[in-house]
């Protein structure tokens, strides 16, 4: 099978890039010679997917610097046991800065919640009344552990730049709900981007109409180019220069018989002056009810910070991304992707404690944990849970040994991902780690972030063999060439 | 060396079952047709149409087969359709012979028994039958041009290109299309030469000429315009994956960048043989030793994202060090493979190419030619005699050196013993004290005039009476006193200089202390090194401590803070503060000076005086040597492939000493196997993949065979491949679709003899075109009928051939990302011409110090140094301009051989709403004309101005009508979004 990429920009010219797996199974169609029995919906969205879907849609919480499996999920009796002891991994270990001191217990107590009494600290203690719907997955193996290739891993799926994000297949695949947002939103940090910044969530690849749309609620303009800025343009000259626009490109067009794109051009104005009065719409939270306000911990409005990272601070924001992901999500956005931590500047405001776990883990987490049980609550109560997935993830973990006095160096050989949602099953801790955090129990079966993949474009009715888009000579894929969907979480 | 395996593993678990005749011939005949050619696509991992070659279960399950009939079973109908039609399987490679057909079909009709114990599997690793048998291994063959009689060719047919083309047209019952109009053929050519528009005086001019060869002229001067080498720069830089940062983690400047890419511009301008174009970029400077394009050309390899974190950070000896160094060489073997050759060898990075002949053995042998080259600031000359002279310099004092080595030796071998004595205790009363705090140093610098300053501040203004300068101390590279002191310096006080040292070099006081008197009432104390101290290839600045007494000789500078253009912060022995802890190095008086009389005089007895003269005669010259070698006019920087550089962190240059290359089973660094001779790719089974790089042959030998066999006539990938390229680049498309993939993934050719002429042509030149001219092969395309048609659609072939592959029409096609941004700028009567040089940023730039921020929200469009041509903009790898990417730029992060075009909400936004446009919507409506000229006026210039034509009376009509309610400002942003604006037919 040949993919022209002509023909492939001619099928994408539509809008958000519906289309989509409608292009892979058209693309792929006509070498059967099939194309033109296809069925199509109004969008030209063809609705065959793999299997059964589970799932619609998908929230990505990201812990960029990587956040310590150890100290938040993965309860680790042995560490409080054995603590300042010299550690002692039974065979050579090669630490990203050398940070192999003694064992050193996490500094946050834990304890049991729910039916299904999973241990979890106190810093995600949050989490708490939602461990039942949630599946952890204990034994994820990293391939790095250097940030930007494990970001990029995490992120696309492959460890070095040029692939594109598991937002962007997502969107590729499945096309959006609703023509007038964004198919794919994302959420970066407030204080910056993580490693890599944008190139977490491009295209690559694939058209850019999958990328990731960054939104930055704290800016003038939370979605570039949005609205005109400065005075030029007022409601009345853009809404006549709207008309005045169309009635010139519809007569170029008219003159051009058999160009689709002139056509489809036309409707790009039309769904980009829809999106102004959608997505302002769905970024704002003023309508939202104090009750949910609270829930999501957006009670201090207005409320003026300290410069040391500080709890309030972190629940603020978090809290405001998971509100806004869940009004996103509600009005038909397929994927959402959430960032917590920025890069590593100075001072540090990432998950990556090599000096300090406490420090800065205890804020991170004390705002994502109250942020995510709330987007999990929220959109329980709405029903949307059913066919909504979750994901929990982040670069790597950290070691159970100290770094300095009070740090962790990494550990990319074992870590933590959660799974929420859309089919996930609740509850429920696969894949142990070993006693120390250090490895998986099982070295030879650990999860890797392609099965987590695998598993996502499962529930939502995707073969992760199956979709696939040929690029310099390789039928690429979001799982390369490995991947298993992990029936035992869903 | 030769790696070698079985082509795929058997797997035959367990006792033998009672053997039948069908097992038997399922055994011995079925399998191993199976093995071959079915198991790579119909595996566990990998079941293409759902169907494995696993196990009988997988095998049934499919439903490809029924038992005992093998005429009902699909799967004969695949592998043996009958009547002459294409097997449908394999996929990939030649069609099964008619015995292996009836040996599967025995099998199935003597009910297909597959007994439990066999198993298939796909080893990936596993070597394959190299299978050569394909277009683009094959040596090009120049067919002839096809001739015919018949009116319409007759009449159409003005170049070689469109006898090719009728030809496929006549044989698909297609028609070509007339010819476009003259303002559609030069805003089109105009467009796919330059990326500009013509000018409405251009257009009219042409439409005015009507003497035979008005277009060819017009292709002519298009050609002969610099506007030319920067357009198709664009397009060779998005293969290339050029940016201006490094991509990754951090994701820092490479300010250094931009020379390749005024490189690439230049040599298009030029028209460089494209032979030589390729040779300057693989080996320019082996091959074009002393030509400054040979070093800026190997910009080439240094093009594509780089790692800090894994470089810099991690060292070689660690796994991720493994890692990080092993895809830098993958994205170096890649970038030339796809760019230069069309062929996808990354895929031979952890297997074997599961498609094309070529094995990981040939992979790694390709590494290896890189071996010992990183991606680095390389210093070039721009003048021959200077580069020459700099070697002639460092070939003496290389000799100098050598010579006062050999006299060391020879004191050290006379004196034995008991000199060896005497020089520890010099050494010990050096150390006497020498306490750990030695004091600042700065970042090293590649050039000795790189200027540095540490500054000492004081809360409030201070009378300061004299300044005491105290030298470093430091045993590295056998520097010992005055380490880093600067050569040239002066001294600032608030911003005037009292004490200026940069005219001449300033003696190295060793461990005196420089005095400086100043009487000066001030707050800011600063020192400025004009010409640093060499430290090991590399230059710095450094001091122990800074004194500053007032008139009661109280030393003031404890209460001042510290701050420098830069600083190595090494605590304890380096760091800013150490210049004001009191704490410097001081040789302990009179036992260390006798001592050292002790020793020369003892020297001197022991190689006699003549000895120790030519020992101090050949100081004197090194010291020479040194001094000429550092008047030299500096040299400038490229950022580029080299093998020296400063070291940083445990990023170190080779030297020119390859690293070890081996053979990585599943591209594991962690399981290395047998080291890889450097190696080519064999193009059939003649050809070894060794045959040019002679073994041992050392860094630059390498690259220079590579080189050459590049660009060798007898490559057939090279000269198709570029001019597929070309072709891509003028009608959207290539004869190949893939034009980074000519292997048997990659897309079909629409005119394989056409492909063929064309290389040919290219390469060994013809009465109209100079053998490797780019030049002539775009006016060879862009004046052909076919190329000249216009874009309009017709039913009928439509219909045939939906998407154009054979050509009935030129495609229409909308401007890249870059050609509307310059066209806007162009019409808004801002656009600067100026050519080269650093790129000019579209972002504001924050937090340098660590991992810059690139923030576009915050840059003002305003300024006019952004008002040059897309190609000189800085490019940022990973944080990509928003505005160009919404418009399909290529990604720097991946090799970007054809852009996507598509239409989307967020472009129709960004080009209604982005503050580029609006700065522009009122600078093009300043450009029109003033508020008291006539409308008609005004807009029949706007319509020129985007457009090349005027409006007609409806467009005059509506568009004036919004001029009134809105102004001309509005009516600019608008026409911006014009379709016809937009698209080139």
């Amino acid at each position: 099978m040949t993919i022209d990429p002509q023909r492939r920009s001619f099928l994408l010219n539509s809008a958000w890039g519906f289309g989509s797996l409608a292009l892979s199974s058209m693309l792929a169609s006509e070498d059967a010679g099939l194309s033109a029995s296809l069925g199509t919906d109004s969008n030209g969205l063809i609705k065959v997917l793999h299997n059964p879907p589970r799932a619609k849609r998908v929230v990505q919480l990201f812990m960029a610097g990587a956040a310590s499996h150890i100290d938040l999920f993965d309860h680790k009796p042995a560490l409080e046991k054995h603590h300042g002891e010299q550690s002692d991994f039974g065979e050579k270990v090669e630490a990203f800065q050398n940070g192999l001191g003694p064992w050193m217990k996490s500094p946050f107590k834990f304890q049991p919640y729910g039916k299904s009494g999973k241990m979890l600290s106190d810093a995600v203690a949050d989490l708490g009344d939602c461990v039942d719907d949630i599946a952890f997955i204990h034994n994820m193996a990293g391939k790095t552990g250097v940030h930007s290739q494990a970001t990029y891993l995490q992120a696309t799926g492959f460890q070095r730049p040029g692939f594109p994000g598991m937002g962007a297949w997502v969107s590729y695949a499945l096309g959006s709900e609703n023509e007038n947002l964004p198919t794919f939103v994302v959420l970066p940090d407030h204080r910056g981007f993580a490693s890599n910044g944008p190139k977490n969530w491009g295209s690559a690849f694939l058209p850019t109409s999958c990328q990731g749309t960054a939104i930055f609620p704290q800016r003038e303009q939370p979605i570039r180019d949005l609205f005109a800025r400065g005075d030029l343009v007022t409601p009345e000259s853009h809404s006549a220069g709207l008309n005045l626009l169309d009635q010139l490109n519809r007569s170029f067009a008219a003159a051009r018989p058999g160009d689709e794109r002139l056509e489809s051009r036309l409707r790009t104005y039309e769904l980009a002056a829809r999106m102004q009065l959608s997505a302002p719409e769905a970024l704002d939270l003023s309508h939202e009810p104090k009750h949910v306000l609270d829930m999501y911990g957006l009670d201090r409005s207005g409320a003026q910070y300290p410069d040391t990272i500080n709890v309030p601070e972190e629940i603020e924001y978090f809290g405001r991304k998971c509100l806004m992901a869940r009004r996103l999500l509600e009005r038909g956005v397929r994927f959402v992707q959430i960032w917590s931590g920025n890069d590593n500047s100075f001072p540090r405001r990432n998950w990556d404690s090599h000096e300090d776990l406490k420090r800065e883990h205890g804020p991170l987490a004390r705002g994502m944990a109250r942020g995510a049980a709330a987007l999990i609550k929220d959109l329980k109560q709405r029903g949307l849970l059913d066919d909504t997935i979750i994901l929990w993830t982040t670069e790597f973990g950290r070691m159970p040994s100290t770094q300095g006095s009070t740090g962790r160096d990494h550990n990319p050989h074992v870590f933590t991902n959660w799974l929420c949602g859309g089919g996930v099953r609740g509850g429920i801790s696969h894949g142990p780690s070993d006693h120390w955090g250090f490895k998986p129990l099982d070295r030879d079966n650990p999860t890797q972030v392609y099965d987590v993949h695998a598993t996502i474009l499962y529930l939502l009715g995707l073969d992760h063999l199956k979709l696939t888009v040929r690029h310099d000579g390789i039928d690429r894929r979001l799982t390369d060439v490995h991947g298993h969907v992990i029936q035992e979480i869903i | 060396m030769r790696y070698s395996r079985l082509i795929f593993l058997l797997l035959l678990v367990a006792l033998a079952d009672r053997a039948t005749a069908n097992d038997d011939l399922f055994r011995d005949q079925v399998v191993p047709i199976f093995q071959t050619h079915c198991v790579r696509c119909h595996n566990r991992s990998e079941s293409k149409g759902d169907f494995s070659l696993e196990n009988a279960r997988s095998f049934f399950e499919g439903g490809y087969v029924e038992p005992g009939d093998a005429s009902a079973s699909m799967l004969v109908e695949l592998i043996a359709p009958g009547d002459g039609n294409k097997a449908e399987m394999p996929k990939t490679g030649p069609a099964l012979s008619e015995q292996q057909v009836n040996s599967i079909k025995r099998w199935i009709d003597g009910g297909a028994k597959w007994p439990d114990d066999i198993s298939l599997k796909f080893d990936p690793d596993a070597k394959p039958e190299p299978n050569y048998n394909w277009w683009s291994l094959q040596p090009i063959q120049r067919p002839d041009v096809p001739q015919s009689n018949e009116e319409s060719a007759v009449k159409w047919i003005r170049t070689p290109i469109d006898a090719f083309v009728w030809r496929k047209l006549a044989e698909n019952g297609l028609t070509y299309s007339a010819e476009g109009d003259k303002r559609t053929l030069i805003r089109r050519v105009s467009y796919d030469l330059t990326g500009l528009p013509p000018t409405f005086t251009d257009i009219v001019d042409f439409q005015n000429d009507d003497s035979p060869d008005a277009y060819e002229n017009l292709v002519d001067r298009l050609l002969a315009s610099p506007r030319y080498g920067e357009h198709w720069a664009r397009h060779w830089l998005d293969v290339v994956k050029y940016a201006d940062t490094c991509g990754y983690d951090k994701d820092k400047l490479r300010p250094n960048a931009w020379p390749y890419r005024d490189y690439v511009i230049r040599s298009l301008n030029d028209d460089k043989p494209y032979k030589q174009f390729v040779q300057e970029q693989i080996a320019g400077d082996v091959l074009f030793p002393g030509e400054p394009d040979g070093i800026l050309g190997l910009g080439f390899i240094a093009a594509g994202p780089w790692d800090f974190i894994g470089h810099v950070e991690v060292p070689e000896s660690k796994i991720d060090g493994k890692v990080a160094r092993n895809l830098d060489r993958d994205d170096m073997v890649s970038n030339t493979f796809n760019t230069f050759c069309s062929v996808t060898i990354q895929c031979a990075r952890c297997h074997n190419h599961k498609f094309d002949p070529f094995t990981q053995q040939h992979y790694y042998g390709l590494q290896a030619v890189f071996a010992a080259v990183d991606r680095a600031d390389r210093v070039y000359d721009e003048d021959p005699l200077v580069v020459a002279r700099r070697n002639q310099l460092k070939q003496e004092i290389d000799g100098f050196q050598f010579q006062l080595d050999e006299i060391v030796k020879q004191v050290a071998v006379a004196g034995g013993e008991d000199l060896k004595q005497l020089e520890r205790q010099i050494e010990e009363s050096k150390q006497l004290n020498k306490q750990p705090e030695f004091g600042y140093h700065s970042q090293v610098a590649a050039r000795a005039d790189a200027e540095k300053w540490v500054e000492l501040s004081f809360a409030e203004s201070t009378p300061f009476q004299r300044i005491v300068l105290r030298p470093c101390h430091d045993e590295f590279n056998g520097i010992g006193a005055g380490f880093g002191f600067p050569v040239r310096f002066r001294v600032e006080i608030d911003g005037v200089t009292v004490f200026d040292k940069t005219d001449v070099d300033f003696p190295n006081p060793r461990l005196s202390p420089v005095t400086i008197p100043v009487s000066v009432t001030g707050s800011k104390i600063r020192i400025v090194a004009t010409k640093l101290a060499e430290r090991s290839n590399d230059f710095h600045l450094a001091l122990a401590e800074i004194q500053v007494f007032n008139n009661q000789d109280a030393n003031l500078a404890g209460g001042a803070s510290v701050t420098a253009l830069d600083t190595i912060e090494a605590p304890i022995r380096w760091r800013k503060s150490n210049l004001i802890d009191g704490i410097w190095f001081e040789s302990n008086g009179s036992n260390l000076a006798s001592l050292e009389q002790q020793r020369s005089e003892w020297v001197e007895r022991l190689v006699g005086q003549q000895t120790v003269a030519r020992q101090a005669d050949l100081q004197r010259q090194l010291a020479a040597a040194r001094m000429e070698l550092g008047k030299l006019p500096m040299g400038k920087l490229v950022y580029a492939a080299a093998t020296e550089f400063p070291p940083e962190g445990n990023f170190k240059p080779t030297l020119g000493t390859p690293r070890d290359v081996r053979f990585l089973a599943r591209g594991d660094v962690t399981n290395p196997g047998e080291e890889v001779e450097p190696g080519l790719l064999p193009f059939s089974h003649e050809d070894s993949a060794d045959f040019v790089v002679p073994t041992g042959s050392n860094e630059s030998g390498r690259r220079a065979a590579l080189a050459r066999w590049l660009t060798s006539d007898s490559n057939p990938m090279t000269w198709r491949s570029i001019v597929n390229r070309v072709w891509h680049y003028h009608f959207g498309r290539g004869i190949v679709n893939t034009p980074n993939d000519f292997g048997r993934m990659g897309g079909e050719r629409s005119h394989p003899e056409l492909l063929d002429w064309l290389a040919s042509e290219f390469r060994d030149g013809s009465e109209s075109a100079r053998p490797g001219s780019l030049k002539d092969l775009h006016r060879l395309i862009v004046t052909s009928s076919v190329y000249r048609q216009s874009s309009n659609h017709s039913g009928v072939c439509f219909q045939k051939d939906s998407s154009n592959r054979l050509l009935w029409k030129m495609n229409r096609r909308r401007l890249s990302a870059e050609e509307i941004r310059d066209s806007i700028l162009l019409a808004s009567g801002t656009l600067d011409l100026e050519m080269g040089g650093p790129g000019y940023y579209l972002f504001a730039l924050e937090k340098t110090e660590h991992s810059p921020h690139y923030e576009y929200h915050k840059f003002d469009h305003l300024d006019p140094g952004s008002y040059r041509r897309s190609i000189y903009r800085f490019v940022v790898r990973s944080q990509p301009d928003p505005f160009m990417t919404t418009l399909d730029c290529a990604d720097s992060s991946q090799s970007t051989p054809a852009r996507n075009e598509t239409q989307t909400p967020l472009q129709s936004l960004t080009m209604l709403n982005s503050d580029f446009n609006l700065v522009m919507a009122r600078k093009f409506a300043q450009r029109i004309g003033l508020d008291d000229e006539l409308p008609q006026a005004k807009l029949n210039l706007a319509m020129q101005l985007l457009v090349g034509r005027r409006p007609d009376e409806s467009e005059q009509r509506l568009m004036l009508r919004y001029v009134d309610d809105y102004g001309w400002e509005n009516l600019a942003r608008i026409m911006f979004n014009l379709s016809e604006f937009v698209f080139v037919d």
